[in-house]
């Protein structure tokens, strides 16, 4: 399949420098098409969807934020921090508005697992189905994802 | 067969060609795109001749006029903001995600995006002009909580900092494995004014934080760091309203350093400090407030642990902050409000002082977002 203009935009405005220093790709030089088309499988595989995992992580950045920027237990076993830092981002796919730098830190301590996202993380995968390059320090694996904030499975 | 020497001959009629066009691309730049020396005029009364063609942020720079920026000028942060009264020309597509429509208005501009190619007059804040860069070096770094360090910096060149207790700084972060070039992030500083010739830092790690990560994993005492400011207008008010001073985690610096500004001038409001922390070991300087509690004649720290653990063994507040606010304000009158944190925590203490009746326009708060 081939990359339409506006995602090969969106894969020049994920270069290093453009929109954030260290860009969404890292050293991942595939397509960004490839990159989605694969992390869709990988989603498929687990029995969740992109919006059942967005919705997750929202779901526990809003009962983080409760926290006032300490640790709080959202769920049983389920503690999250959500931290903020001066300044925005903006969406690679060029989508309206800009986002807070804000990190949500979830710990899941029934397995003594951390994983953290920010809200750019969850638009672009509720929107992109995009979870940043292979290997990339800020990517986030869908399976880390699934098991960690224990996104809940689709009925079938 | 194509014959070696026609081979050579094309290689070195290419090779010709691209350093042509190289050369004139160097000349155009020399020339061409070679704007000379314009006139940059700063709140009216300030005036630089500088070399056009560069970005305003740096150009200011080289003036010795710093402008707050977090990403080093890449255009990735949105901070570097200036009003530019004339010579700017159209914004550029770089600028555009980062200005609102209130702002294009007031021809509010990102100077690192846009370059000075003309005369230029602009506006910034005159206490801009009072920020330096400085040479430093770590005295000392401590370990305040599990994922909060204290980094005492020694300053060198200049050796002493005019500040305003409450205000922030820019610390540069080197190349390193999370970032190829130098970038800058903000931190308040927690000693007071009267400690010209050093500062003090609390740094939270922040996951992934490049920063954060370069502070808690790479930095050590002795090591050379940059800094610049001071910035910001979070500062106590000349009023002898009560102060009601309300932080979490590495919020505790900006308030710190104003209540030691308080010891210091002998300034003696009354004042109440609400501090939010999940359980006992998150947090950090008790023996420092209790010693602050004894020295300001009407002083009262309050510390509250949101989820205590058994083992904590705590007989202080419990709750979140906001509600452990609410249970202590009796009335917002002559009250005014200081408070530090995360964005989500500041709208939630704010809410809480209003419906107190503490007016809008006395909450003053350094929001980290």
């Amino acid at each position: 399949m081939k990359q339409t203009q506006q995602m090969k935009r969106a894969q020049a405005n994920m270069a290093p420098g453009v929109l954030t220093l260290e860009g969404f790709l890292g050293r991942d030089q595939r397509h960004l098409l490839d990159i989605i088309i694969e992390d869709e499988a990988v989603v498929q595989r687990l029995d969740v969807s992109h919006e059942t995992i967005a919705r997750r992580m929202q779901f526990l950045r809003d009962g983080g934020e409760k926290g006032l920027g300490e640790f709080v237990t959202v769920e049983p076993g389920i503690l999250v921090r959500v931290d903020s830092v001066r300044g925005k981002l903006p969406c690679p796919f060029e989508d309206q508005g800009l986002f807070e730098k804000t990190t949500t830190t979830v710990r899941n301590e029934r397995i003594n697992k951390d994983i953290s996202y920010s809200d750019l993380h969850i638009h672009l995968i509720r929107e992109h189905g995009f979870y940043e390059g292979k290997g990339f320090a800020f990517r986030l694996e869908p399976k880390e994802l699934v098991e960690i904030l224990e996104v809940p499975r689709l009925e079938s | 067969m194509f014959p070696l020497s026609a081979f050579l001959i094309s290689i070195g009629a290419v090779s010709a060609i691209s350093g042509f066009l190289a050369l004139l691309m160097v000349i155009a730049d020399a020339t061409i795109a070679n704007y000379g020396e314009v006139k940059l005029t700063i709140n009216d009364d300030h005036e630089y001749t500088v070399r056009g063609g560069k970005p305003l942020l740096g150009t200011l720079m080289e003036q010795e006029v710093f402008i707050p920026s977090a990403c080093g000028g890449r255009g990735s942060c949105g901070l570097c903001k200036v009003v530019v009264e004339e010579g700017a020309g159209q914004y550029l597509p770089t600028e555009l995600p980062w200005i609102s429509e209130e702002e294009r208005e007031k021809s509010v501009r990102l100077s690192c995006q846009l370059k000075v190619k003309q005369d230029m007059r602009i506006r910034i804040p005159e206490e801009l002009f009072n920020v330096k860069e400085y040479d430093t070096t770590v005295k000392r770094i401590r370990d305040l909580t599990h994922d909060i360090k204290e980094v005492t910096l020694t300053l060198n060149e200049p050796n002493t900092i005019d500040m305003v207790a409450g205000q922030f700084v820019q610390f540069q972060v080197p190349e390193y494995e999370l970032t190829d070039e130098p970038v800058y992030r903000a931190y308040s500083m927690s000693s007071p004014p009267s400690s010209t010739g050093e500062i003090e830092l609390e740094i939270r790690l922040v996951p992934n934080g490049i920063c954060t990560t370069y502070v808690h994993k790479y930095l050590k005492e002795g090591d050379q760091v940059t800094i610049n400011g001071p910035y910001g207008d979070f500062f106590l008010r000349d009023t002898d309203r009560e102060v009601v001073c309300i932080a979490g985690g590495s919020g505790m610096a900006p308030i710190k350093s104003i209540l030691l500004d308080m010891l210091d001038k002998g300034i003696n409001r009354r004042v109440r400090y609400f501090f939010g922390a999940r359980t006992k070991k998150d947090l950090f300087l008790i023996d420092e407030m209790r010693e602050l509690e004894k020295k300001l004649p009407d002083f009262q720290f309050i510390p509250a642990l949101s989820e205590p653990e058994p083992e904590d063994e705590w007989d202080g507040e419990v709750g979140l902050i906001t509600d452990v606010l609410d249970r202590h304000m009796e009335s917002g009158d002559n009250v005014e409000g200081y408070l530090c944190g995360s964005p989500g925590m500041i709208d939630a203490c704010v809410n809480v002082l209003t419906k107190n009746g503490v007016p809008d326009e006395l909450i003053y708060f350094d929001k980290f977002g």
